[in-house]
């Protein structure tokens, strides 16, 4: 490859290192707009060969220098992050270099300022994306830096072979980042995690499906999607990989004929809220992720308590407060890219005192609702009065008798009706709906629940997906307090299968779960951890009280992770034995062991050989001496050239027998 | 000649390097301090670097052979090509720096790669600070290889001298020649009976000497030509370096004789040396002018003159 060619392949990587670096910058969105749109400029710029700082050091200098002292004033003034003000000026300094004059001084400065944006997207971004970038910076930047070495100090125009730089320097590239795993892994932690900032939900936006208002008609195309919401860790942790429970987000208690509202009253900002004493309850620390675009929380049925919350943002987390709004919902009070809190849920609900206005309040139908739904009603419930056995036989009539389905196109003037007697088909609103309008038709007072249902293992945490989403009732019964009551299929409740775009969300979800559990938030109780099941041997299958196996999932993890490290050990193993087993010359011929013994013996029995006498030559000499050795000798000398070089071996015998005739000994 | 291959490397950051120590340091510091993992993945990352720097770079150096391709003089504090066969037995190397160990040469050659097998020479553009023998011992071979990050050396011992000749400085007058100012080959000790080159023919002057006269020519012509040969002109000079204990004055007689001695040799004259109890007869030629050399740069270190051509 010419220079022209090498220099181009050596410029196109640097570029490509600086993208990927700016990539990760970019995409955890704490940027401002203005940098990425200055960088684009600098890269297109730069990829087709323009220069236009070439002759314009000074004032390009002085321009960067101007730079600097704004975003130190923003900074000083609080307009500006530290950290975010720190990366847009390396953002600055690597476009500078970009389009100035191209020389492998200035490469390194290309590249020293991309690691720098690396940096900093590490401390701005925790997202999977950032191990793509580190690993397209990682690779381009250091075959342009190979590639910048082997053409030396002075760019001479002859053909280099450039492939066989590139491939060592892969294969090189390659072992770093395992060394760099293996170095991320052991190396002790000594610190929490305090630096991790969350980024916003990205393009795609929120797809929670939690909102204020349910609202009948359209379809359940939340039910594909299969993009986490919520993680939560669960204290006790259950055994299995599917939790299969309802996690409460609101109550809606307000029904115009086509939309749920809720009718409480928003308290006062308070870092806790708690219905209830937490005794026994599950403990549960939830992180609503940047995908959960909504301010209320979730906890899984009944929660009793939640606070305190955090709230994470581009410039850090900081302690949120919540609001509570009756006891329909608890909200968190500001925004913010993600959040985490604490939930404690009992399985029973809280001795809430509910008192008769509300309770009136929860029997309250539209004035316009069909009046067969009021005839279904009697007809299904028959001589029933107890509430809990009037939900019961209404739940199971409507999910025997409806179907579940996500395919509603248009609009309808009356929902309800077109869902019990038309169309007879439709999804959990519709079934909540209809279940609770159902119960109060016989005087039972009823709410809609809006939240999720399911939960699924990914490693230690149980996650939940937008496509969980759902909706159910709780029906009041004056003996035994509030009830919950699912008139959907048991099909319909989870999330859908789904197609094949959401098969890749899915894998991206799962692969970003990862990410976060087995990156992000790494620290030495996980080494720990690591640690132990290294040097313990593995545990039976362990089954807890509720006799559930213990999760595959849970110990799959563990388990690639230590098949992979011991691959890697044995690996290094068995390259270090080759190599070895390489270095050793060739293998000694057998027969020298022999001619090696008769030296040694003849030395014992003080034979001199003459300087370069050999034993032919011995030999020859001790017969004409008449010495006694001679005839031995003579023997053992013939046997040893032929096995060494006549292709006639010598067995161990014959060397004894041979050897006994030279013994010091005798 | 010698080679030993020592097992000693030295390392040593290159600027770029020294920066990637510091955000190193950096990034650490900030990973011990903030306890984020993707700063310690990048730590972990940029210490592997580090490492591989070394494994690939011992890689190149540790199988490298060189020879020296010694010049047969060189004078001092000019620059002049010095040559080394670069090969290796196995593998590839890249990007091999070869330089002279502890200064006595300043300057390097760059070899980009170099395949087991095929020797390859690399040039190297040195200066030799002063005159006289100069004992190179050990070669530095250095490799930046695999990013430019740090310089890699191991020292190879090759024992050689190589002859630096006296610079050619200023000289002020050149001397007499050995008979006064001498026309035609009278001068000449070995050319007496006016046996150089025929150059050309042309008309007899004034108080020229008769006997070159080509009578053939000068008949048919009808006019007397004189034969005109090389060296027609030739004087001899012998140059004398009176002291050759060691100093400032020495080197200073060094450099204006050797400078003198290049100017009469290309002016075609004859050229001797007396110096330090040793005699160079007058001669000229490309070779004299080397062996006069030589004898200037080994005054004062006790060296003998190179040895006169046989005849």
């Amino acid at each position: 490859m010419n220079l022209a060619a090498r220099k181009s392949l050596r410029l196109r990587l640097r570029d490509l290192s600086a993208g990927a670096a700016f990539s990760a910058v970019a995409l955890s969105g704490a940027l401002p707009l203005p940098f990425t749109g200055l960088f684009a400029i600098a890269f297109v710029l730069s990829l087709w060969g323009k220069r236009p700082f070439l002759n314009l050091r000074l004032w390009s200098a002085l321009a960067l220098l101007a730079a600097a002292v704004a975003l130190f004033g923003l900074v000083s003034r609080g307009d500006l992050d530290l950290v975010v003000a720190a990366v847009g000026f390396a953002t600055l300094v690597t476009a500078h270099r970009m389009l100035s004059e191209p020389t492998p001084a200035t490469d390194q400065q290309v590249l020293l300022a991309a690691l720098l944006l690396m940096s900093g997207a590490a401390a701005l971004s925790g997202e999977v994306w950032y191990a793509l970038c580190l690993l397209a910076f990682g690779v381009s930047a250091c075959l342009s830096l190979g590639l910048a070495v082997v053409e030396g100090p002075l760019e001479r125009d002859e053909d280099l072979p450039v492939a066989p730089v590139l491939r060592q320097v892969s294969i090189g590239v390659g072992i770093a980042l395992a060394g760099g795993i293996a170095f991320f892994i052991l190396f002790p932690r000594l610190s929490w995690n305090v630096a991790a900032r969350r980024t916003g939900a990205g393009l795609i936006g929120g797809t929670t499906g939690m909102s204020d208002t349910v609202r009948l008609g359209g379809g359940g195309d939340i039910k594909t999607s299969a993009r986490v919401v919520l993680r939560a860790t669960l204290e006790p942790s259950p055994r299995s990989d599917r939790l299969d429970r309802y996690w409460v987000g609101r109550h809606f208690d307000l029904f115009d004929g086509k939309e749920w509202r809720g009718s409480g009253k928003w308290g006062r900002p308070t870092a806790r809220v708690s219905f209830g004493p937490a005794d026994g309850a599950l403990v549960q620390h939830i992180e609503l992720l940047p995908a959960y675009e909504s301010h209320t929380l979730v906890g899984l049925a009944q929660p009793i308590s939640f606070g305190p919350a955090t709230a994470l943002s581009n410039t850090g987390s900081s302690p949120a407060m919540l609001l509570q709004v009756g006891t329909e919902e608890v909200r968190l009070a500001q925004d913010a890219n993600a959040f985490t809190y604490v939930v404690h849920s009992r399985t029973d609900f809280p001795l809430l005192e509910e008192d008769d206005a509300k309770l009136q309040a929860l029997q309250e139908l539209p004035q316009e609702i069909d009046p067969r739904v009021a005839e279904l009603a009697a007809t299904i419930v028959d001589q029933a009065t107890a509430p809990e056995e009037v939900a019961a036989k209404l739940e199971r009539w409507l999910q025997r008798n409806l179907a579940y389905t996500l395919e509603l196109p248009g609009e309808v003037d009356d929902p309800l009706a077109d869902f019990l007697f038309e169309r007879k088909e439709g999804h959990c609103e519709h079934f909540a709906t209809a279940l609770a309008v159902l119960l109060r038709s016989r005087g039972i007072p009823a709410r809609v629940v809006g939240g999720f249902f399911g939960g699924e293992r990914v490693g230690e945490r149980f996650v939940v997906r937008a496509g969980d989403a759902h909706a159910w009732v709780e029906a009041y019964s004056p003996v035994r307090g509030w009830m919950t009551f699912d008139a959907t299929p048991e099909s319909g409740r989870g999330s859908r299968p789904p197609p094949l775009a959401a098969r890749l969300v899915d894998a991206y979800e799962r692969l970003e779960e990862l990410w976060r559990s087995r990156v992000i938030d790494y620290s030495i109780v996980t080494q720990w951890d690591f640690v132990r099941q290294l040097v313990r041997p593995p545990e039976r299958a362990a089954s807890d009280d509720d006799g559930h196996e213990r999760s595959a999932a849970a110990s799959g993890g563990a388990t690639a992770t230590q098949a992979i490290f011991a691959a890697a050990v044995g690996g290094g193993l068995v390259a270090l034995f080759w190599r070895r087993l390489r270095k050793r010359g060739p293998k000694a011929h057998p027969a020298s062991g022999f001619l090696i013994e008769i030296e040694r013996r003849l030395e014992a029995l003080e034979v001199v050989r003459q300087s370069g006498e050999d034993l032919e030559a011995l030999t020859r000499r001790l017969e004409d001496e008449q010495h006694q050795l001679a005839e031995p000798l003579g023997r053992a000398t013939r046997r040893y050239l032929e096995a060494r070089f006549g292709a006639r071996p010598l067995s161990k015998e014959e060397r004894k027998v041979l050897l006994a005739g030279l013994d010091p000994s005798r | 000649m010698r080679q030993r291959a020592g097992w000693r490397r030295s390392l040593k950051a290159t600027r770029v390097g020294r920066a990637y120590l510091v955000i190193t340091v950096g990034i650490g510091l900030g990973a011990l301090n903030t306890g984020n993992n993707l700063l310690y993945l990048v730590l972990g990352f940029l210490l592997a670097i580090i490492v591989l720097s070394g494994v690939l770079s011992e890689r190149v150096i540790a199988d490298v052979r060189v020879k020296r391709l010694l010049p047969e003089g060189a004078f001092a504090q000019e620059r002049f090509a010095l040559r080394y066969e670069v090969s290796r037995v196995k593998g590839r190397a890249f990007a091999v720096k070869i330089s002279e160990s502890g200064g006595a040469l300043d300057g390097w050659a760059w070899i980009p790669t170099v395949i087991a097998g095929t020797p390859v020479i690399a040039r190297a553009d040195v200066t030799a600070p002063r005159r006289g023998p100069l004992k190179l011992g050990q070669v530095q071979i250095s490799t930046f290889f695999p990013f430019g990050l740090f310089e890699k050396s191991r020292n190879v011992f090759l024992d050689e001298v190589l002859l630096v000749w006296p610079r050619r400085g200023f000289y002020c007058e050149p001397p007499e020649a050995d008979s006064g100012r001498l026309t035609g080959e009278s001068g000449s000790q070995r050319h007496r009976d006016g046996g150089g080159d025929i150059q050309g023919l042309r008309e007899l002057g004034e108080f020229e000497d008769a006997r070159r006269v080509h009578w053939k020519k000068s008949a048919s012509a009808g006019k007397l030509l004189r034969v005109e040969r090389e060296r027609e002109d030739r004087k001899q000079f012998t140059l004398r370096i009176a002291s050759d204990s060691p100093g400032e004055h020495l080197e200073r007689a060094c450099e204006e004789t050797a400078a003198l001695a290049n100017r009469l040799l290309a002016e075609g004259n004859d050229v001797g040396l007396e110096a330090g109890g040793r005699k160079i007869r007058p001669a000229s030629g490309p070779g004299h002018e080397k062996r006069i050399l030589s004898a200037l740069a080994g005054l004062g270190y006790g060296l003998p003159p190179a040895p006169e051509p046989t005849r």
